[in-house]
C-alpha cells in the first residue's frame, strides 16, 4: 500500500483525478477489453475528486465514452430521485456534467423486487465486463469501506447490510432529522468485491478520519476495520490531506513521503503508465525502500 | 434518438425569486420540462443538445395578461365587412403577433379587446379560444376590458360605447320576433360577452367597474364560472371594491392608471392592497415602463403588495421593438408618434398607449423596486400562471418537472437571449447581443 499526503483536501482530489484521468488516457481499448472499468463511491470526501475530474473533462482532456462505472453502495427503500440518494448523488456530481453513456453506468438498485437477486447480478454484471481496474473509495470515521460496516467479513461480496446505528444517527442530519425516515439498510459491494479490483484508491480527507487512517495502515488485518483489507491488496493507494495524518507516527508519514518521491523518479525516468509493467505496483514497501536508496546512492555516484 | 435538451452553466429562476446555478431538462418532442435524472437512469437518454446558458437566466417564459395589440395588429380590430366576417384577417393577425412577440420572451398572452361594439364580442371571444400556432406564444384566451367601465375613468376607452349592467340599459325592441325582455343584470352581462363565450375553454379575463349600476351582482356568478374578474377603469370606494374581491375578483386592471389616486381617507380601489388579510388583497397588473406609473409609485406598490405584482405590458398595436421613432399610423386616420417606449396620439397626451417590452418592464421592475432580476420575473410567470389557476397554474410559470417547456434565456442586465416554446428554440438574439451572463467563476456551488 502506498499513502501520498497532500496539504488540503482539494489538492488531494486534484491529485486523484488527475491520476484517474492518466490511467483511462493510457488505457488501450482492445476487442476483448473495449472498456475501462471503474469502481465510484459517494460521500463528501470523493466530491473533489469529481470536481476536478469533471473539469478535466471540460478541457477536453478526458472523455468517458469507454468508461463503464460501477458504484459501490446504494440504501434500500429510498425513492430513486431522492436527494439523498446515491442514484440523485452520482447524477448531481457527475454523471450529468460528464460525456458518459448512461447505459455504462451501474449503481444497485435498493427499490429492486428482489434485493438477493440484485446483489448477484451486480457482482456478474461486473465479471462481465472483465472486472473492475480501478476502485476509487473512501473510508468512514471507523475504517469501513463500502457499506461494510465494522464486523463485515473481509471476504463478503455485494449483499445486504443493515447500518450501524451510528451510521443512521448520523445520517439523520440528511432527512429532516427524522429518525424514521432515515433509510436503515443498503445495498453494497462486499469488501473481497473491493479487492478483486486490479487497483484501488482511497480518499481519505479530515480530522475526523485521522484515527480510522492509522488503524487501517498501522494496524493489523482487522474486520473492525473493514478498510485494513488493503493492506493485502497488491496495488493500493491511499491519498489522504494533511489533517487525516493526524494520528499516524510521525516515522510513517515521514516514510512514505520518501517512497513517494521513488515513485516519481521511476516514473520520470520510465514513463508515468510503466509503474504496473515494472511491477512497482506489486512492490513491498520493502523493495520500494531498496529501490529508494539505490536511487540516492546513484545520485551521489 | 434521444429528444432531451439539457440547459446548463446558467440560472434557473425559481418561484420563490431566486435564481440557483442548475441543470433544466426538457423533452423536444413531449415539449414538457423533465427529470433529466430519470431520462438517464431509466431511459438511458443522455442529452441530444446541451445548451450552453453562459451565465445567462433561464426563466419560465413570460405570460403577458394585457395586451391589446403588437406589431401593427389589433386585436380589438374586426373587419366585419369582409366576406368571411373578417375572421381570416384577425386569425393572420393573432399568428402574426404570435410568432413576433417571442423576441420579447413572452410565450404565452391573453389578447386584451378594449370597449367594442356589443355585437363584436361574442364573435371576437370566440375567436380568442386558446390557440397555439406552431413557433408561437401561446394564446391563452381572452381579456375583455370593457364595455362595464365607469365614465368618468374610461382611459382612452370609447365614452359612446361603455355600458351599465342594469336591465333597462339594454335597447330592445319588443316588435323583435326574437324579443326577451332582459331581467337581470347578469342577463345583460351575457347578452353582451354571449353565454358561450363566458363558458368556452381557456383564460376568460374580464375588467370591470364594481361601481358601475349592476355590475357588482354579476361577479360571484362570473367567479363561479370560472372567469377571472379583475376589477379596473373603476371609481369604487375602498368598501365597493372589497365587496368584489369578496365575490370572487382576483386582480386589479392596471393599478393607479383608470382610478382615483390614493386617498388617505378613502383609498379606494388601490386600498385593497392595504387589507388587512394577505388572502384579499388581490393581485394587480402594473405597466411598468416608466412613464404609466412614477418608478417611486411601482416600488410603493410593490412593497405594499409584492405577492400579488403582475407586470403587464397594456401594448398597442405599435409594440415592435424594431419599429423606429417617429410617425406612424395607427388606426384609419390616427397617426401616433413612437418615442422609446411610449405612444402618443394626442398631443398634450403623457401617454395613449405602451409599447414598452414586456423583458424591458420585467427590468424596469427590478430597477423601479430594487429587487434582483429573478424576483422580478415572478411578476410574468410565477404569479399570473397562479392567478389564472386551472391549468394554467399547473402547466405554466415554473420550471418544473411536467411543466411546459415554455422558456427564455435572459441577460442580466434582462435582454432575451432565446425563447423556447413547447420545447423547440423559436427565437435567438441575432449574434452580438448575448446578455450579459454572470461570471460563473466566483460562484462554485
Amino acid at each position: 500500500m502506498r499513502l501520498t499526503v497532500r496539504d488540503t483536501k482539494e489538492e488531494v482530489g486534484n491529485y486523484i483525478a488527475e491520476y484517474i484521468v492518466k490511467r483511462i488516457n493510457s488505457f488501450k481499448a482492445s476487442k476483448e477489453k473495449p472498456h475501462f472499468v471503474l469502481g465510484l463511491p459517494t460521500g463528501s470526501s470523493p466530491l473533489p475528486v469529481y470536481k476536478r475530474i469533471v473539469k478535466l473533462h471540460e478541457e477536453g482532456k478526458v472523455s468517458f465514452k469507454n468508461v463503464i462505472t460501477f458504484n459501490m453502495d446504494e440504501y434500500v427503500g429510498i425513492p430513486r430521485d431522492h436527494p439523498e440518494s446515491y442514484h440523485t448523488f452520482m447524477f448531481k456530481h457527475f454523471f450529468s456534467l460528464i460525456d458518459i453513456d448512461p447505459k455504462n453506468t451501474h449503481l444497485l438498485d435498493g427499490n429492486a423486487e428482489d434485493l438477493y437477486k440484485e446483489c448477484e447480478d451486480y457482482e456478474a454484471a461486473i465479471k462481465a465486463v472483465g472486472g473492475i481496474d480501478l476502485f476509487l473509495g473512501g473510508i468512514g470515521a471507523d475504517g469501513h469501506i463500502a457499506f461494510n460496516e465494522p464486523g463485515s467479513s473481509l471476504t463478503s461480496r455485494t449483499r445486504i447490510k443493515t447500518l450501524a446505528y451510528e451510521t443512521i444517527l448520523d445520517n439523520c442530519r440528511f432527512f429532516n432529522n427524522d429518525l424514521s425516515a432515515v433509510p436503515r439498510m443498503a445495498l453494497t459491494v462486499g469488501v473481497q468485491t473491493v479487492m478483486d479490483a486490479r487497483e484501488v484508491v482511497l480518499v481519505v480527507t479530515g480530522q475526523n478520519k485521522a484515527l480510522a487512517l492509522s488503524q487501517m495502515i498501522e494496524g493489523g488485518v482487522n474486520h473492525m476495520v473493514t478498510a485494513s483489507a488493503l493492506q493485502t491488496h497488491p496495488w493500493a493507494l491511499v491519498v489522504c490531506d494533511e489533517d487525516a495524518t493526524n494520528e499516524l507516527r510521525v516515522k510513517t508519514v515521514k516514510y512514505f513521503k520518501s517512497i513517494e518521491r521513488v515513485q516519481d523518479e521511476v516514473e520520470a525516468k520510465y514513463g508515468s503508465a510503466t509503474s504496473s509493467r515494472l511491477g512497482l505496483h506489486k512492490a513491498t514497501a520493502a523493495v520500494v525502500q531498496q529501490l529508494y536508496i539505490i536511487s540516492r546512492v546513484q545520485r551521489r555516484i | 434518438m434521444s429528444d432531451v435538451v439539457r440547459f446548463t452553466n446558467g440560472y434557473l429562476a425559481l418561484p420563490d425569486g431566486t435564481a440557483v446555478k442548475a441543470d433544466l431538462y426538457i423533452s423536444s418532442s413531449t415539449g414538457k420540462i423533465i427529470s433529466g435524472q430519470a431520462s438517464f437512469y431509466t431511459s438511458h437518454l443522455p442529452p441530444a443538445r446541451v445548451i450552453d446558458l453562459g451565465g445567462n437566466i433561464l426563466s419560465p417564459g413570460f405570460i403577458d395578461v394585457q395586451i391589446n395589440g403588437a406589431f401593427g395588429v389589433d386585436f380589438s380590430e374586426l373587419d366585419v365587412d369582409a366576406g368571411d366576417g373578417g375572421e381570416g384577417a384577425y386569425v393572420e393577425g393573432l399568428e402574426k403577433v404570435a410568432k413576433r412577440i417571442v423576441a420579447t420572451g413572452c410565450t404565452s398572452l391573453v389578447p386584451t379587446v378594449i370597449t367594442q361594439k356589443e355585437e363584436l364580442y361574442s364573435k371576437l371571444l370566440r375567436l380568442l379560444q386558446p390557440r397555439s400556432t406552431p413557433q408561437g406564444a401561446h394564446m391563452l384566451g381572452y381579456h375583455a376590458e370593457g364595455p362595464f367601465l365607469h365614465p368618468h375613468r374610461r382611459g382612452a376607452h370609447s365614452s359612446a360605447l361603455l355600458m351599465t349592467a342594469a336591465p333597462s340599459s339594454v335597447p330592445s325592441s319588443p316588435t323583435s320576433p326574437t324579443f326577451t325582455p332582459i331581467q337581470s343584470p347578469l342577463e345583460v352581462v351575457e347578452r353582451v360577452y354571449g353565454k358561450a363565450s363566458l363558458d368556452q375553454p381557456g383564460v376568460k379575463l374580464i375588467t370591470l367597474a364594481p361601481d358601475v349600476e349592476g355590475v357588482m351582482d354579476c361577479v360571484a356568478n362570473l367567479s363561479g364560472r370560472g372567469v377571472t374578474v379583475s376589477i379596473g377603469h373603476s371609481d369604487a370606494a375602498l368598501e365597493v371594491a372589497v365587496e368584489a374581491v369578496e365575490k370572487g375578483a382576483r386582480m386589479i386592471t392596471h393599478l393607479f392608471n383608470a382610478m382615483p389616486p390614493i386617498h388617505h381617507r378613502d383609498p379606494g380601489v388601490i386600498g385593497l392592497l392595504g387589507h388587512p388579510l394577505p388572502s384579499s388583497r388581490p393581485y394587480f397588473g402594473l405597466i411598468v415602463d416608466g412613464l404609466h406609473s412614477h418608478p417611486n409609485t411601482v416600488r410603493i406598490a410593490y412593497s405594499a403588495h409584492k405577492d400579488g405584482c403582475v407586470v403587464v405590458t397594456d401594448a398597442q398595436s405599435p409594440l415592435d421593438p424594431m419599429l423606429e421613432d417617429g410617425l406612424h399610423n395607427w388606426r384609419p386616420g390616427v397617426m401616433f408618434r413612437k418615442k422609446g417606449d411610449a405612444v402618443y396620439a394626442r398631443q398634450y397626451s403623457r401617454a395613449d398607449g405602451s409599447c414598452c417590452p414586456l423583458n424591458t418592464c420585467l427590468h424596469n421592475l427590478s430597477t423601479y423596486a430594487s429587487i434582483p432580476l429573478p424576483e422580478a420575473l415572478l411578476a410574468a410567470t410565477y404569479r399570473p400562471a397562479q392567478m389564472l389557476g386551472g391549468p394554467i397554474a399547473r402547466r405554466k410559470g415554473q420550471l418544473k418537472e411536467g411543466f411546459d417547456a415554455d422558456l427564455v434565456v435572459l441577460g442580466w442586465d434582462g435582454t432575451v437571449v432565446s425563447t423556447w416554446i413547447m420545447g423547440e428554440e423559436v427565437y435567438t438574439a441575432p449574434s452580438g447581443q448575448v446578455g450579459s451572463g454572470l461570471s460563473l467563476k466566483d460562484t462554485a456551488s
